[in-house]
């Protein structure tokens, strides 16, 4: 623009507009100072804004998932005590066994005892088949009632999964379904707790021996449901060290794109002040002298 | 040869005029800072009976000055486009700092808008998932469904506001716009009158001049100077002001005198003795204040409104179509879960549950404690994305507003200049025309003397020899 010819207005006007220019830049780098942020509505940068909702959407998304894996260990831990301590159980009862079938001649008596230690074991496996966590029975897939065994041995539970998600996609089963482990009603492992010891009662050899092949089936059974549910606690394990992961890495792309770089924002402060009081400086000598100053 | 006190004459003259010389420049300090002055200049013209009549001979040397005119330094063209660019200029600030003020309640991004509360309630459905017999977990789902709708309808009801907030000011700039031009015909028919008169207008065209430029910001109207200097005024092409006479600006449809919404577009009308005419819409009609605000309240405001509607619907939708696939807690069908009315829109959204053993969260009958379904819900519909697309949608239109305008700005900030550069007061100037004026004025009376003692020779000392 060629300027022919220049009044005071024109000066004045002119000064405030670009002092409130200054001004104006000024206040938009002390919000990002004060706010810590640089996008602080969406106009801001709307691609910005669009992105970090994405990223609040996939930080919101691993923390949850973050926490359905912690509730999903839970589960599988109590899965994994119940069954080592079942797999144990087994185990003595087919001890017992094979004691009963060394010492029939011991009489009835002795054979009482391991009949009714057998039975005692028994009532152990009952309550560790009916093992909790926060109410629900681990072994009762989804039922709505405290137990997963009754003491028949017979399955009151509900089959059906229980899923936690993890991942995007990636839902992980967190119970071992109790007739896997146990069996059901005349197959159960109850059932033939109650056979052993009814053999060994009557000094049923073999009955006894028949036990005894039952239970090491079973001690199969048992680990394998449990080889199981560990595989899908270390899957849990991972997928949990995956979401904090993914937290760290998008919490920090969430703060490159929507937080202020104290350093640059502190200089860039700066230089709009100078500019700012340049400004001022200049105003205040352009509108002193006029004509009148130099005329006597 | 002049007569003998031709030249007294002639010193009267530039008496008189570096008089008005000096009440001009005194006239335009004083008015250095008054908006809308333009400042004026006398023009001399040396007078001269230079054409003497037939078969005679003028041997004079002139005869003095006299005030040829007070001119009002004005560009017409200039302030065309001085007014022409205020006028986009008022369109563009208007509309931005409404939309502005309607994305400063978005809150996004953030952690109170509608997407925190979306995702809280994406995760709510989650936390269900992993307890479905919690009651606690039951009752996070339908809080956070509650404060999901609540977020939802308060930016619903921002945009609503801010909407009706908008066709006030509409009847009031209608109002403006009426005052002014009704202001701008009664000056046309003064300044003709009084020109008649041989009277110095300039004040009248200033203010003239200021309405017209108050009228271009206002409705975007342009001005054409008639032959005998009189202004029309036409608003998107329809003629408002036509010499003394002025139209009536009304709102034809859209919006009733009482600010509300009459659910039509929004027309205007100009009704006048030529005849009753309604204005195009859009670009080609109303500009300025008036044509920024009906443009947002024609399409950027109610676009993000149903954009929100959309986004409630669907959630609505999603949500009940899955919530009756589910079965709750007492092994029951689920029911709806969100009440929607398509004709409301997003404000009917309503969280239609209050019993949190109505939640429907497993995915088998007899109320098993299964969690599938409160997964599946959790996953339901698009609503996040959509709300992300419409808000970048809306931060983009803002963004591109302020950068126009910051553009406009600069543009009429540059003419303004130039238009300063014309009619603006200089004082260093008017100081040198005062100076001017007073020596000149000095001179003229030091010219007066010299005659005067010029006479006082001829005939108090003339013919004395030897008294």
């Amino acid at each position: 623009m060629s300027i022919g010819r220049v009044t005071q207005r024109m000066l004045t006007d002119g000064s405030l507009d670009n002092l409130q220019r200054g001004l104006g830049r000024l206040a938009r780098i002390q919000e990002q100072l004060s706010t810590g942020r640089v996008i602080n509505r969406p106009s801001d940068n709307p691609t910005g804004t669009t992105a970090a909702m994405r990223l609040r959407g996939s930080l919101a998304d691993q923390a949850q998932y973050s926490r359905n894996a912690q509730d999903g260990l839970g589960w599988l831990t109590q899965v994994d005590a119940a069954l080592d301590s079942v797999t144990g159980t087994v185990k003595r009862a087919r001890d017992l066994a094979l004691q009963g079938a060394n010492a029939s001649a011991a009489g009835p008596v002795a054979r009482e005892a391991l009949a009714i230690e057998v039975e005692g074991l028994r009532a152990e496996l009952l309550s560790r088949a009916n093992t909790t966590y926060l109410d629900s029975p681990v072994f009762g897939g989804v039922t709505a009632g405290p137990v997963a065994y009754d003491a028949t041995g017979a399955y009151v539970g509900t089959l059906g999964d229980v899923n936690r998600r993890i991942a995007d996609g990636v839902v992980v089963k967190v119970d071992v379904d109790g007739p896997d482990a146990f069996g059901d009603g005349a197959t159960s492992v109850f059932a033939e707790l109650d056979a052993l010891a009814t053999a060994l009662r009557a000094g049923d050899q073999a009955g006894i021996s028949a036990g005894i092949n039952v239970l090491n089936a079973r001690i199969e059974t048992v680990t394998a449901a449990r080889t199981a549910a560990g595989t899908r606690f270390q899957r849990l394990e991972q997928a949990d060290l995956a979401a904090a992961d993914a937290r760290i890495s998008l919490e920090n792309q969430l703060s490159t794109i929507e937080n202020a770089d104290l350093a640059e924002t502190t200089v860039d402060l700066k230089l709009q002040e100078v500019a700012y009081q340049a400004a001022l400086a200049a105003t205040s000598r352009v509108m002193q002298p006029s004509l009148l100053d130099f005329l006597r | 040869m002049p007569g003998s006190f031709g030249s007294i004459t002639s010193a009267l003259s530039a008496l008189r005029y570096q008089q008005v010389a000096l009440d001009v420049a005194g006239n335009n300090i004083a008015n250095a800072t008054t908006d809308g002055y333009v400042r004026r200049r006398v023009v001399g013209e040396a007078v001269s009976s230079a054409a003497p009549a037939l078969w005679s001979r003028y041997d004079g040397h002139g005869e003095g000055v006299a005030v040829g005119e007070v001119r009002r330094m004005v560009d017409p063209l200039l302030d065309t486009r001085v007014r022409r660019e205020h006028g986009m200029l008022s369109w563009l600030t208007s509309s931005q700092e409404v939309l502005a003020r309607v994305e400063e309640g978005i809150g996004e991004p953030g952690e109170n808008g509608v997407h925190a509360a979306l995702l809280a309630f994406r995760n709510s459905w989650q936390d269900l998932a992993t307890n479905p017999g919690g009651d606690a977990a039951r009752q996070q789902v339908l809080g956070s469904a509650e404060t999901l709708a609540q977020a939802l309808r308060l930016q619903v009801a921002n945009v609503a506001g801010e909407e009706a907030d908008q066709r006030v000011r509409l009847n009031n700039v209608v109002a403006e716009v009426n005052t002014a031009a009704a202001g701008l015909a009664q000056l046309n028919q003064s300044i003709l009158v009084t020109e008649q008169n041989g009277t110095d207008a300039g004040v009248l065209r200033d203010q003239r001049d200021q309405l017209a430029l108050r009228l271009a910001e206002l409705a975007g109207a342009v001005t054409t100077v008639r032959a005998d200097g009189q202004y029309d005024v036409t608003v998107g092409g329809e003629a408002l002001v036509s010499g003394r006479e002025a139209g009536a600006f009304v709102v034809a449809s859209g919006v009733t005198p009482a600010g509300d919404a009459d659910g039509l577009p929004i027309t205007f009308r100009v009704d006048a003795s030529w005849g009753s005419t309604v204005l195009p819409s859009g670009a080609a009609g109303a500009g300025g204040e008036l044509g920024g605000v009906t443009d947002v309240l024609t399409t950027a405001l109610p676009s993000y409104r149903t954009g929100l509607d959309a986004i409630a619907a669907d959630l609505a939708s999603a949500l009940n179509a899955q919530h009756a696939l589910g079965y709750d807690a007492a092994g029951a069908a689920g029911g709806p879960f969100f009440s929607y009315d398509p004709l409301v829109g997003a404000a009917s959204l309503q969280v239609a549950i209050t019993d949190p053993a109505l939640v429907a969260a497993s995915s088998v009958t007899g109320g098993g404690r299964d969690g599938a379904n409160a997964d599946a819900l959790s996953r339901a519909g698009d609503a996040a994305d959509a709300y992300q697309r419409l808000v970048n949608g809306f931060g983009t239109t803002v963004a591109s507003l302020q950068r126009q305008s910051a553009n406009q700005a600069a543009l009429t900030g540059s003419l303004d200049d130039a238009r300063e550069q014309q009619a603006g007061v200089n004082l260093d100037e008017e100081t040198v025309n005062m100076v001017t004026a007073q020596r000149a004025y000095e001179a003229a009376a030091r010219l007066m003397t010299t005659l005067d003692e010029v006479l006082d020779t001829l005939i108090n000392r003339t013919g004395v020899v030897g008294r």
